[in-house]
């Protein structure tokens, strides 16, 4: 029987899409429907004097406002919940930063709501100036930085000093810094609350949906059994929607007091500060080489911005500078500077894309600064095992992935003198980075059912990000189950189906698959037994293990026409369906021998017209090693997504932030991201070798490693384009102009 | 979506009753295309208790009059109007200007009279709960302390430093075109465009010379055949759908390399369509060298007042008046 798995399938998903039949969250309205707002603190820190909800009462349709002042606080979080933001939502008269939610409104309309949301006027007192350090003072942001809660981020690895002291070493340091970003997915997050008798229904736009029922019961003194919270599809996540935040807790909090269903959907300016962002950095990095580009030294200095009511370490150092370089001294540390934003919290390989800003940046300085190709460079420090935990790689293709990257870009056509390379009267620049991403992989559980009309239905608790998840699932559960995949039916987005882990880290896919390899296994067994046991089937008295399942039937091996139709198996036993249930760990399949991550390489080629200037990405080649490739259409959708969202990064996302700490750009036609001729052609290859000491099926995640170096490969084509090295994203039109960006065409006047 | 504080909505069927229809209820505002209006709506910075839908108005022809004038209806789509060949061969500038701004989906929406009366994008307007004195007279300018990368280098005030948004009406600006209106006494009237827009000065909440319930109808262009030797450079963000930093609109006359007429008009950078005199004035009679267009530049932008946010526009204007003004004079 012909493999699901590794071919180019069309998402199962894509007519239902296309043709507008998908319903999403903000899609569910139960009958007797209430809709709530929330009212956001217009402060960045201080306290709430008064509320005064008034004039939003005599509205139309209203039916309560809900703040501090007038509800039973919520107990506190339990430990070992995981949270966006750590201060539960009205708990007190304190405002910790600006966007925090101060009131909920509950009307008949959304309408009603969001004009009663406007309507409420809040009295604040004691409002402190926010402090102003950011990204744009790096320097100061460094020296104010205290050490980071999570201590196990850091890395000391032989002597850094004397290595950097060392006189014959060639050192390159640079001051790295990227502004703070928001996700802010096309699907805006939406909640639909219902209690039913001690029951608890919430439909709610996430990327955990068992994360979700455990804090929700947590927080409302429920038992887990409970609380259901289902999501079938999700319009985009990365990151904002793994975990519990504020909106969330009063939706369901208004349903109680209410004592009716209540919506409430996130509006887009709401989007900016109520589900997180990725925190502004600031990156110092060192690196001392030998006269060959054989480095000796690595010191990655990382801060960020974070909220007084939660810390936030952006791990810029961890999955970075701690193992993609074979290198005997190396330290890294990360710090946090508290300021007025909304929580940081995880954004698209968070700590990976800002990390490998910086170190590849500075290996491309390096590259410089010692005289050798990037690509060069980057061979002579290749890490031949973990240099952090000297373990073996279970499976490493970077060479390849740069030789493969280097042909199909036409690398060696680079003239790597700055500013060489020309077209017409714009300045071309080439510049390439490594991508580099851990493997992870999760506890996971699926249940699968043969059913007496020839169809398996799957069910699994994971999730539907729209990045293809269910149809790559659809195509393991297939292959393992020996059936067709018109005929399998895979459910996901349910807390009350097989548990399964949060959708982040990449690790998805072969969490995931892990329990479905292991489930169909134990139905293809139950399934040749039946066969066996079943006295009308013509397998009948075989040996189950003389029998397999292929196309959705029962047969004998190498005998395929003797053999029964599963679903007619099951009529002729008289049952409805056969299920098998499978839990793995996140050690099952996986050899503790090695580690496990996925590398890449970029190579982009950018243009300046210096007359503007302006950047333009107008190449980019990717060559990605994450293990097996499990459908390449959605595979490949995931990097060259990566890539935008790098591109983004790279030379237009910020938010900016003004003097009273509020963001002034929260709407997606002041906060640039890539449109589409901001996007021109972008190869992405894989090296497709399956990591069989990883799982059984051999594939790594591929969500996040797209962005990672993405944006240093842009900014290194920029350094090589004009000369000029910038540390500082995004690298925008005005970025280009500061200094010392020279006027190419004719001189001031 | 934001808040939306209720309104009523009627419909006109021809300009006389929706001039009426306005006059009637002071609180009133029309609706074309809706994309500034709607948008303003769900801020709460538009409050209006009625909303005149004007959008099929049957004013939306793009002809040639025998005088050779081009008229544009004010209710043209600005994607139809980019397109029609009168508007494309004869003004390319102010083609591209339409071509350049918002995305495809917004200009199929968006009139051509409408993007007349674009509002800004200034942040503390388009915020109910910040001081601004355009949207509520003298409460104040929380721009002046605020993140002004965004804001007007030229014809800024104490009152509001709110760049002018759009990018077809700095074209029009600059080819002198001609707005036509209704009003209830005395029917219509032709407004000079360079007359349309007023400085902010200690009044930022009017931006024109427009009476309530006075209609925009049409735009005449001007007969001018070197009109065609013009140009719109944008400078912005990303490639599509943003907002210009700083915008040129250029067109030449130029016999035997010697320019005989020139406009120059800015966008992006003041606090409307801003037409540089001065820029022009050095042009005219000099050469088609980049010596001459980096005079200009610089004269155009002489009297800018950056904030700290900002300090990068005049530099980028000056670029984009250089850049516009050889493309314009390598068009033959």
């Amino acid at each position: 029987m012909k493999q699901a798995v590794g071919l180019p399938i069309d998402r199962v998903d894509g007519r239902q899409k296309v043709t507008g039949s998908a319903r999403y969250t903000a899609d569910v309205a139960p009958p007797g429907l209430l809709h709530a707002s929330v009212v956001q603190a217009t402060i960045p820190s201080g306290r709430i004097r008064g509320i005064d909800c008034s004039r939003a009462l005599e509205l139309p349709g209203i039916v309560a406002v809900l703040h501090h002042d007038n509800i039973t606080p919520l107990d506190s979080w339990p430990s070992g919940i995981f949270i966006g933001d750590e201060r539960l939502p009205l708990s007190d008269e304190h405002i910790h930063y600006v966007g925090q939610h101060v009131a909920v409104v509950v009307a008949e309309g959304f309408e009603q709501a969001l004009h009663a949301a406007a309507a409420v006027m809040v009295h604040y007192a004691d409002t402190h100036k926010p402090s102003v350090m950011g990204p744009e003072l790096p320097e100061a942001m460094l020296a104010a930085a205290r050490p980071g809660e999570n201590q196990s981020l850091r890395v000391a690895r032989g002597d850094i000093d004397t290595a950097l002291g060392e006189p014959a070493a060639i050192r390159v340091e640079g001051v790295y810094s990227s502004p703070a970003a928001t996700h802010n997915p096309l699907e805006a997050s939406a909640t639909v609350a219902e209690w039913n008798d001690g029951h608890l229904t919430v439909h709610e736009t996430t990327q955990w949906v068992q994360g979700t029922q455990r804090a929700l019961a947590a927080v409302f003194r429920l038992d887990p059994t409970r609380v259901r919270v289902v999501c079938p599809r999700i319009g985009g996540g990365f990151g904002c929607k793994a975990l519990v935040w504020p909106h969330t807790v009063l939706t369901v909090l208004a349903a109680r007091i209410c004592e009716r269903p209540v919506k409430l959907v996130l509006t887009r300016e709401q989007m900016f500060t109520s589900t997180g962002c990725r925190p502004a950095t600031v990156q110092r990095i060192a690196l001392g080489a030998q006269p060959t580009g054989k480095l000796t030294a690595i010191r990655h200095e990382a801060v960020n911005s974070t909220a007084a009511t939660t810390e936030f370490v952006e791990q810029c150092g961890r999955s970075t500078s701690r193992i993609l370089y074979a290198c005997p001294n190396v330290s890294i540390s990360h710090g946090v500077v508290v300021d007025s934003g909304p929580p940081g919290t995880w954004m698209r390989a968070p700590g990976e894309c800002t990390g490998t800003f910086a170190l590849e940046s500075a290996m491309d300085e390096l590259a410089v600064a010692v005289g050798i190709d990037p690509v060069e460079l980057r061979l002579r420090n290749h890490a031949d095992v973990n240099p952090d935990d000297a373990l073996p790689w279970s499976s490493k293709h970077l060479r390849e992935c740069y030789a493969l990257g280097v042909e199909r870009f036409g690398w060696s056509a680079r003239d790597p003198r700055p500013g060489s390379m020309r077209s017409g009267t714009d300045l071309v620049g080439w510049g390439m980075a490594t991508a580099v991403y851990p493997a992870w992989k999760m506890p996971a559980a699926a249940s699968v059912h043969a059913r007496s009309d020839g169809s398996a239905l799957v069910r699994c608790a994971t999730h539907e990000l729209g990045t293809g998840a269910s149809t790559v699932f659809t195509q393991v559960a297939a292959d393992v189950l020996g059936f067709d995949m018109q005929r399998v039916e895979f459910v996901l987005g349910d807390s009350s189906f097989p548990p399964a882990p949060v959708a982040g880290g990449s690790s998805s896919t072969a969490s995931v698959s892990q329990a479905l390899v292991e489930a169909g296994a134990a139905l293809r067994s139950k399934l040749c037994t039946l066969a066996t046991a079943t006295s009308a089937s013509p397998l009948s008295g075989l040996r189950p293990e003389l029998l397999e399942i292929a196309a959705g039937r029962v047969v004998a091996r190498g005998d395929a026409g003797r053999g029964i139709e599963a679903g007619e198996l099951l009529r002729l036993a008289g049952q409805d369906e056969l299920g098998a249930y499978a839990q793995v760990s996140a050690d099952a399949g996986r050899d503790p021998g090695y580690s496990f991550t996925s590398f890449g390489a970029h190579f982009c080629e950018i243009r300046v017209d210096p007359r503007l200037p302006r950047v333009r990405v107008t190449r980019f080649v990717s060559v990605m090693d994450v293990g097996r490739v499990l459908n390449h259409k959605t595979a490949r959708s995931q990097v060259v997504g990566g890539i935008v969202m790098g591109v983004g990064m790279a030379l237009m996302e910020r938010l900016h932030t003004d003097a009273s700490g509020r963001i002034v750009n929260a709407n997606l036609a002041d906060y640039a991201v890539p449109v589409s001729p901001d996007v021109k052609a972008i190869d992405v290859d894989f090296i497709d070798v399956p990591d069989p000491r990883f799982n059984t099926l051999g594939a790594r995640g591929v969500g996040e490693i797209g962005i990672t170096g993405t944006a240093a490969a842009i900014a290194n084509a920029v350094h090589h384009a004009t000369g000029i090295r910038y540390r500082r994203l995004p690298i925008s039109p005005d970025g280009l102009l500061a200094p010392p960006f020279v006027e190419q065409e004719d001189s001031e006047a | 979506m934001g808040p939306l504080k209720p309104f009523r909505i009627a419909h006109v069927a021809d300009p006389a009753e929706a001039v009426a229809a306005a006059v009637l209820t002071p609180g009133s505002r029309w609706l074309a295309g809706g994309t500034t209006l709607v948008d303003l709506l769900k801020l709460e910075v538009e409050t209006p208790e009625l909303v005149i839908y004007i959008g099929d108005l049957p004013l939306d022809g793009i002809e040639e009059l025998p005088n050779g004038v081009v008229r544009i209806g004010a209710m043209a789509r600005m994607s139809d109007a980019a397109r029609h060949p009168l508007v494309a061969t004869r003004y390319p500038l102010v083609a591209q200007a339409l071509l350049a701004s918002a995305s495809p989906q917004l200009r199929n929406m968006a009139t051509v009279g409408g993007n007349l009366m674009q509002r800004t994008r200034c942040p503390y307007f388009r915020d109910t709960t910040r001081a601004c004195n355009k949207r509520d007279p003298g409460s104040g300018c929380s721009a002046l302390d605020g993140y002004t990368r965004s804001h007007a280098v030229l014809g800024t005030s104490e009152q509001c430093i709110a760049t002018h948004p759009a990018d077809m009406p700095v074209t029009l600006v600059a080819i002198e075109a001609t707005v036509r209106t209704q009003r209830l006494a005395d029917g219509e009237r032709s407004i000079p465009i360079g007359d349309l827009y007023v400085a902010y000065g200690d009044d930022p909440a009017r931006e024109t010379v427009l009476e309530h319930g006075e209609l925009i109808t049409a735009i005449d262009l001007p007969s001018d055949p070197w009109l065609a030797r013009s140009c719109f450079v944008k400078a912005r963000d990303r490639a599509s759908f943003g907002f210009a930093l700083a915008a040129a609109a250029v067109a030449l006359d130029v016999d035997a390399g010697i320019i005989r007429q020139a406009r120059v008009a800015l966008g992006g950078v003041a606090t409307k369509p801003w037409r540089s005199r001065e820029a022009e004035e050095i042009l005219i009679g000099g050469t088609i060298e980049p010596e001459c267009f980096a005079a200009a530049a610089n004269a155009a932008l002489r009297q800018a007042l950056p904030r700290r946010d900002n300090a990068f526009k005049p530099e980028l204007a000056r670029r984009t008046v250089r850049l516009a003004l050889a493309t314009a004079a390598a068009r033959a």
